[in-house]
């Protein structure tokens, strides 16, 4: 792990730890409603301060926290045209099996490649500290996978090259 | 360019794939849906897998997917070498390759290998720039409907897993996903008995491993009526194998029973009636199979009785199973029964075949007796019952066609023909649109209104 | 699968059923690769394959002399092109070569008939390359004639509706260059990698290989070329095979040429292909993703619910 991850994903982890403090919120706007606020966004005093945490300008994690629900949103890291190209598409693939991971939010927000939203419904379901976990982890791996992503699309490309170059040979 | 390539029609079975061009009377290859990949059958390991493997595998522990697989990964073309078809089969006879079944009853089970089986199946065997043509592919029943207990849930994500391969990863220029039984209505279309084109009508598709009874009614399937029976084809070839063993024929492999099945299985009207006139003129009826084996020696077998007992496993299974009992016959007259009343009526009319397994010489005819006979007897309790008043009658009819074998297919091959197949399509500019949620609908083709 | 295969598959496998099974009715219309269609028909008797193949360029390749190479290579089956299509082969069943191994040569070369019809204007290149060379032997550079030094006129076939291939012969070398479009943003960008590595390959490993360049632009021996298109809007990339005279010997022509023709497909299949490895790797991703995920849930038992009957509930799906 580099240097400057390292903090980075700590800050993130205790950022997001320290907003995980939700509780059962009705709504305030509609009777027998029970909605994420911050996705709702209609009570202003239900909302608290969002959050920034950044890496440098191309990797940050922005946390906006609310009463009953928190939004965090990944900007992942995209170096060239590849990556972003591959970010992209895993992102979009994830996306589309968000219903599979209960926390993953169909869109991210803007400037953002990929959102989740956490209710206090799922911090009571599940482990407050494994869904931080989850979080660091996808983080993580997520650089992770698309930069092995680059190199496999470049030794592909390098073969396929020469496999192509050599009955010539 | 697009405005002029056939459509091509792939119906990927549990046991066999048909893959071809729209407009043509035959798929033009049909082999096993079977991909074989390095290493061991079932293994499944590495790049291959599909989610089942991962999820076993305590991939947390080591970082991600295992070191193996990374350094597998780098060498980055392991994912070229493998084999479908007829020729997976060749490679997994000899060493280093393991076969495997990407499609389990009816619906994709690993979706790795059921990309890499669409990719050779485009490149290799259609030789197609999937980007010039649309495709039409076929779905079991199941995808939509709930089938009992005895199918797992296939919710239209499956339908979406397979646009996004399609539609991402080949850039095909439109789509179409059509139920196999819709499609088997359809082919009946050539038969000389089917006046109206209309999409009503009972499917009795019988396969290797089991026969459906599947209601349609303008296009839709009545999925609370579908009823499965588990006597098919494989059943057929076991049935004979026993009764070749029992007699102690000097050959009783299976491939042995199921050439036999093949080549001399028909349906008897009233099997006591054959008995005895097995006995009446043998030198007629009872038959010589020779068996040639690679070193070319050869050896007869005896081809008896099973010639129509065999097939006559569907219309009285006791004779074979001990636990399922009910004859096709009645199967079908309690599906209609189930249906919408209102439907009845044209799903008696039009009882089409499709599959393999249903290609034995008077199987329709015999069918249509006995479910003739089913209706009748219930029309005359009724009459009786109602004291003196007449029934108009019902008509029942088994349609036997020429396409039945590959009926989907050749179904999927009318329909792609069509000049109005493309507007009913999904295309590539419509799922970059909106997503692989466009898929979960498609307009009925070949339904009301079309030609 | 690494390599395309040159033949077309399907009919290398009817006719070779039909030569071992004897005659059977056929009637199969097929596509191939770049927008050509094959008709394989048994139209008189079952016994007379007819086999009819439509190219979209084929007035260019006649024009490159298609004809005559199609000529040398079918002589005898050439009969009149069927109605809608560009040529026709005619195989009687009845009246096969004897031995087994001029029935296979036959099969092999009618499964190349699309091999062979896009041949010609590469042969036609190749031997205005050797009479240029040969020419051109005649003087030194300095000297030699406009026409020998500028090299031969440009073929282009359009053979597909946003593509084509132009070929090129000097008195060193022939050049093939291959227009492509990508449609997708994905394509474009994997593309790019993938040519990337072409450009590199031969200073690499393969010194021998021919000299490939890639370029936005249409490069200079295309200049003034009717339909190129000279604005080098994003979409279209060039991409140039140098063949040395190495590669242009009698000997090696037939598989060199077989050979570079596969590249657009080739190229395209590669990848899709990597594309359908990246979709596995996702997949393998997105489980590993859910496994941790699953952990955050705490391990509830599943108490099985009963009413006062007995009977048990069923979690509907």
């Amino acid at each position: 792990m580099s240097q400057s991850l390292r903090p980075y994903l700590q800050c993130v982890r205790s950022s997001l730890t320290a907003a995980l403090s939700l509780s059962n919120f009705a709504s305030q706007a509609s009777e027998r409603h029970n909605v994420p606020e911050i996705e709702a966004a209609s009570s202003p005093e239900v909302l608290l301060n969002p959050l920034t945490v950044s890496r440098n300008e191309n990797e940050k994690v922005l946390i906006e926290p609310s009463i009953n629900s928190v939004r965090i949103s990944i900007k992942i890291k995209q170096a060239d045209e590849i990556e972003h190209i591959l970010v992209h598409k895993f992102t979009r693939f994830l996306t589309q099996r968000a219903e599979a991971f209960f926390i993953l939010r169909r869109k991210p927000v803007k400037g953002y490649d990929i959102s989740f939203l956490i209710t206090n419904f799922h911090t009571e379901e599940m482990l407050k500290h494994k869904l931080v976990d989850f979080i660091i982890q996808f983080m993580e791996e997520v650089d992770k996978e698309i930069s092995e992503m680059k190199l496999f699309l470049n030794a592909r490309a390098r073969f396929v090259a020469e496999s192509f170059l050599t009955p010539f040979d | 360019m697009a405005s002029q390539t056939p459509a091509v029609v792939m119906d990927n079975g549990t046991g066999y794939s048909k893959l071809g061009f729209a407009g043509n009377d035959s798929p033009s290859f049909v082999f096993p849906t079977a991909i074989s990949t390095k290493g061991p059958a079932g293994g499944a390991g590495g790049s291959g897998s599909g989610r089942p493997a991962v999820a076993n595998k305590p991939s947390f522990l080591t970082g991600g997917a295992g070191p193996s697989s990374h350094l597998s990964a780098k060498r980055g073309t392991e994912d070229l070498d493998f084999f479908i078809g007829d020729e997976a089969l060749t490679a997994a006879a000899g060493p280093g390759y393991g076969v495997h079944y990407p499609i389990r009853h009816g619906q994709i089970d690993n979706w790795d290998l059921m990309e890499r089986f669409w990719s050779n199946s485009i490149f290799k065997y259609l030789r197609v720039e999937p980007e010039d043509h649309y495709f039409l592919l076929t779905e079991p029943v199941s995808n939509i409907h709930r089938i009992r207990k005895a199918f797992p849930l296939n919710p239209p994500e499956n339908r979406e897993n397979t646009a996004e391969i399609m539609f991402e990863s080949f850039n095909c220029a439109g789509l179409y996903i059509a139920v196999q039984a819709v499609l088997a209505l359809a082919a009946s279309w050539t038969s000389s008995k089917v006046q109206d084109r209309s999409l009503t009508g009972t499917v009795i598709d019988s396969g290797a491993g089991v026969t459906h009874v599947i209601p349609v009614a303008e296009g839709y399937v009545i999925g609370s009526s579908i009823k499965s029976v588990p006597i098919a084809g494989r059943d057929i070839t076991n049935f004979v194998q026993s009764l070749l063993r029992d007699r102690g024929e000097p050959d009783s492999s299976l491939h042995t029973a199921e050439r036999i099945k093949e080549e001399y299985c028909y349906v008897s009207p009233d099997i006591v009636k054959e008995f005895s006139r097995f006995d009446r003129e043998p030198e007629d009826r009872f038959k010589k199979h020779t068996v040639t084996y690679w070193n070319g020696r050869s050896v007869q077998v005896d081809v008896g009785y099973e010639r129509f007992l065999a097939p006559e496993i569907f219309f009285n299974p006791e004779i074979y199973s001990s636990d399922f009992l009910t004859p096709l016959p009645n199967i079908v007259d309690t599906v209609i029964q189930t249906s919408p009343i209102d439907v009845r009526r044209g799903l008696y009319k039009n009882i089409v075949l499709s599959g393999g397994s249903t290609l034995y010489k008077d199987f329709g005819r015999r069918l249509q007796r006995d479910i003739r006979h089913l209706v009748d007897a219930r029309i005359k309790a009724s009459e009786a019952r109602s004291g003196g008043a007449k029934s108009g009658g019902l008509d029942v009819q088994v349609i036997t066609h020429k396409r039945q074998r590959h009926g989907p297919w050749f179904g999927g091959s009318l329909l792609g023909q069509t000049p109005e197949f493309r507007s009913y399509c999904h295309t590539k500019a419509e799922y970059d649109e909106i997503g692989p949620s466009i898929v979960r609908r498609f307009a009925l083709l070949g339904g009301p209104g079309s030609t | 699968m690494l390599l395309l295969d040159y033949q077309n598959v399907l009919i290398e496998s009817i006719l070779k059923d039909r030569f071992a099974q004897g005659p059977g009715s056929i009637d199969q219309v097929v596509s191939d690769f770049d927008g050509v269609t094959f008709h394989i028909s048994t139209p008189e008797t079952k016994s007379k394959i007819l086999i009819s193949i439509s190219v979209k360029c084929f007035p260019e390749l006649v024009q490159y002399g298609a004809q005559a190479v199609l000529e040398r290579e079918y002589g005898p089956f050439i009969v009149a092109p069927e109605n809608g299509y560009d040529f026709s082969v005619q195989v009687d069943l009845e009246a096969l070569p004897e031995d087994q191994e001029a029935q296979d040569d036959l099969i092999r070369r009618i499964s190349l008939l699309k091999r062979n019809a896009m041949a010609a204007p590469f042969e036609q290149a190749f031997d205005e390359f050797q009479h240029l060379q040969a020419e051109a032997s005649k003087y030194t550079s300095e000297q030699a004639p406009q026409g020998v030094r500028e090299g031969g006129e440009v073929r282009a076939i359009h053979y597909r509706e946003e593509e084509a291939i132009y070929i090129k012969a000097s008195h060193d070398r022939v050049t093939v260059i291959f227009s492509t479009v990508f449609r997708e943003e994905t394509d474009r960008i994997f593309g790019k990698v993938f040519l990337q590595e072409f450009v590199d390959a031969r200073r690499r490993a393969i010194q021998n290989a021919p000299q490939v360049l890639f370029q936005n632009k249409p490069p200079l021996e295309l200049q003034g070329i009717p339909g190129v298109n000279d604005s080098g809007s994003g979409d279209i990339g060039y991409i140039t095979f140098v063949l040395f005279p190495r590669h242009l010997t009698n000997q090696r022509r037939a598989e060199v040429i077989s050979h570079i023709q596969t590249f657009r497909d080739y190229f395209h299949y590669h990848i899709k292909a990597s594309k359908a490895f990246i979709h596995s790797r996702m997949r393998r991703r997105t489980a590993d993703f859910l496994q941790v995920l699953r952990r955050a849930r705490p391990e509830t038992e599943e108490k099985e619910r009963k009413t006062a009957s007995g009977r048990t509930f069923k979690v509907q799906g």
